[in-house]
């Protein structure tokens, strides 16, 4: 049964932009007339058609706009036997992100986390009445509340964001997905083991075989499957590269303040750095970059860090 | 392999002023103009006789490349680049707003071309069936779109409704034009006075975008509305691909002509049918009431007329 019976689907919960809610349309939007948002479709022959752009701003008492109430809960796979390279990235930029604002949360493993999750990705927290899963929509969501990062950014740093956010994800969740799925040594000794642990025999065997075929697929579709291992890295290295001249030497990406792509970034080079795996090649390269684990550190080291040995914040020592 | 020394691009034909109307092709050949490399272009319309089964296809001495990134990293090791401008930060931020594109706005363009099925039936499938030879024109528009289904699918698993995926979708291209006019600003290119490898990226996905007649035409209106970008792709289009613009005027100015002259000629054949028509008909009646006797021509000595 999916959690959460009144969990309101995250297409509502999601505006188009964060900025949309806390502050009125930039008076300059370059080049939309009217403002990049609002209604623009004029041939509105079918209302699904439009691009969806009647404003989402909720109602005033809307239960979304509620203050963060005390129990929220984070879930995803068990972190010690379970849970992949990039479930891990994401789930630590969730968690870092909701450290960032400031926002109490509790992390619940579970087994079938990704089966509770509304749209089958993870993580996903459980807010109140709301189910709301990935990073994007819990930025909206949280951003409804009137918490934000991206405050003190003007818009073309808000644009090149996005564009970074989009290249982190794009190119090292793509690169930990086709590693942990197409590579066959990572296949057979860390991924298939992990994967079916939670499960008995037969289901661990069909289960996995089904999440295969189901990255593959995504792979495919993207164009990475095509790719060999190599370019894979190349990619990554590229990738890191890229990051490492915005980041320079900064410990925040944008004006020395913490926003949704540092936590990101941490997610995706925390896990590669701390992951173990049959060739540490992601790992060297990721190295080799000392400015990203100089920055990764910083974070882990600021939000992460207890003065007991808890268990519970993906320090590396969890990976077996 | 024959070693060809000159380099050598097999594209898809080129419509709506544009020199082609697929992306990939768009893509490479923008950056060529750009970096100032000598291509020469074929109009092959064919994927099916492709190494890697989809155009385009570069040729250079023994080498046989297809992605826009295989491409572009070879002309820089031959010392063709658009980028020699560019600060390492600022070709960082160009690779950023690349996979910008190539996450919110492809998905998109995939599924006003492929899937959405107004614009599938009265536009893609025509269009790709007049370019194709007989009989790839049955077969590729069909896998084309099931490959556009399939990117569809895996990126909104959970998802069965296909208006859901398509508000989705539609919404990430909203934000993705408007992040794009931001950083265009009110310059000519991304990157200042010259143009980059971004340019040709940007340039590539939105021309078709902009350019061709769709049927159901929401996310093209919204690009319209962008209209620093609209005024980008029209600059680009005017400096480096002038002779496609004049070819596709001249065209349009040849069939408005034709058209002109067609309604012209119908006239005086019309005026002439109907005065014959007319005339016949008169004395037809003429006759016949006369025949009849409700006409009589009386002499005129007799003076009067009977009945």
């Amino acid at each position: 049964m999916r959690y959460g019976a009144v969990a309101v689907p995250t297409s509502d919960l999601h505006p188009i932009s964060s900025s949309r809610v806390n502050r009125p349309a930039p008076k300059k939007a370059f080049g939309a007339e009217s403002g990049c948002h609002e209604n623009l479709s004029t041939s509105s022959s079918e209302m699904r058609t439009q691009i969806g752009k009647k404003a989402h701003r909720l109602p005033r008492g809307h239960p979304a706009l509620e203050p963060w109430p005390s129990d929220v809960k984070l879930y995803q796979p068990y972190e010690v036997e379970q849970i992949l390279l990039q479930d891990q990235a994401n789930s630590l930029a969730v968690q870092v992100f909701l450290r960032m604002c400031g926002l109490e949360f509790q992390v619940e493993m579970r087994s079938n986390a990704e089966h509770m999750s509304p749209s089958g990705k993870l993580p996903f927290i459980k807010c109140g009445a709301f189910v709301v899963a990935d990073l994007d929509p819990i930025v909206s969501f949280i951003a409804n509340k009137g918490i934000n990062l991206t405050d003190h950014l003007d818009a073309a740093q808000k644009a090149d964001m996005r564009a970074y956010m989009s290249l982190a994800n794009n190119i090292l969740g793509n690169a930990e997905l086709y590693i942990s799925w197409c590579d066959e040594n990572v296949l057979n000794e860390v991924t298939c083991p992990r994967y079916g642990s939670v499960y008995s025999w037969p289901l661990n065997t069909l289960l996995t075989w089904r999440k295969q075929k189901q990255v593959t697929k995504k792979l495919t579709a993207l164009g990475w499957i095509t790719k060999t291992l190599d370019e894979v890295y190349e990619d990554v290295d590229h990738c890191c590269n890229a990051l490492s001249e915005r980041l320079g030497n900064h410990l925040y990406f944008f004006n020395d303040r913490c926003t949704e792509l540092d936590a990101v970034v941490f997610g995706h080079v925390f896990t590669l750095l701390t992951t173990p795996l049959p060739d540490n090649r992601l790992a060297s390269i990721v190295r080799s970059y000392p400015n990203l684990v100089e920055a990764c550190q910083f974070l882990e080291k600021a939000f992460f860090q207890k003065p007991t040995a808890n268990t519970t914040d993906g320090d590396s020592d969890n990976f077996n | 392999m024959a070693s060809n020394p000159v380099m050598e691009l097999e594209i898809w034909k080129g419509e709506w002023g544009l020199p082609s109307v697929d992306v990939h092709c768009l893509e490479v050949m923008t950056y060529a103009k750009f970096s100032g490399t000598p291509l020469k272009t074929k109009i092959t319309n064919n994927p099916f006789k492709t190494p890697h089964g989809s155009l385009p296809v570069f040729q250079h001495e023994n080498e046989c490349l297809t992605k826009f990134g295989e491409i572009s990293a070879y002309l820089r090791k031959n010392n063709h680049t658009a980028d020699f401008e560019l600060s390492p930060k600022q070709c960082a931020e160009a690779f950023a707003y690349s996979h910008l594109i190539y996450e919110k706005l492809v998905p998109a363009l995939q599924f006003i071309w492929w899937i959405d099925s107004k614009n599938f039936i009265e536009f893609t499938r025509p269009l790709y069936a007049k370019l194709l030879p007989f009989p790839l024109n049955f077969y590729y528009p069909g896998q084309y779109e099931k490959h556009a289904k399939q990117l569809a699918m895996s990126l909104y698993p959970e998802e069965d409704d296909l208006s859901v995926i398509e508000t989705a979708v539609y919404r990430q291209a909203d934000e993705c034009l408007c992040l794009l006019a931001t950083k265009l600003g009110e310059k000519e290119f991304f990157f200042g006075q010259s143009p980059s490898s971004l340019d040709a990226v940007v340039f590539a996905h939105l021309a078709p975008l902009l350019k061709a007649p769709l049927p159901s035409a929401a996310l093209q209106n919204h690009l319209k509305a962008c209209t620093n970008l609209t005024r980008f792709v029209g600059r680009v289009l005017q400096r480096y691909f002038p002779k496609e613009i004049k070819d596709h005027e001249q065209a349009e100015r040849k069939i408005t002509k034709q058209e002109s002259e067609y309604s012209d000629s119908e006239f005086p054949n019309k005026l002439r049918n109907i005065s014959i028509a007319a005339l016949i008909s008169l004395v037809a009646m003429t006759a016949y009431a006369m025949s009849t006797g409700i006409i009589q021509v009386v002499p005129a000595d007799e003076g009067e007329e009977e009945d």
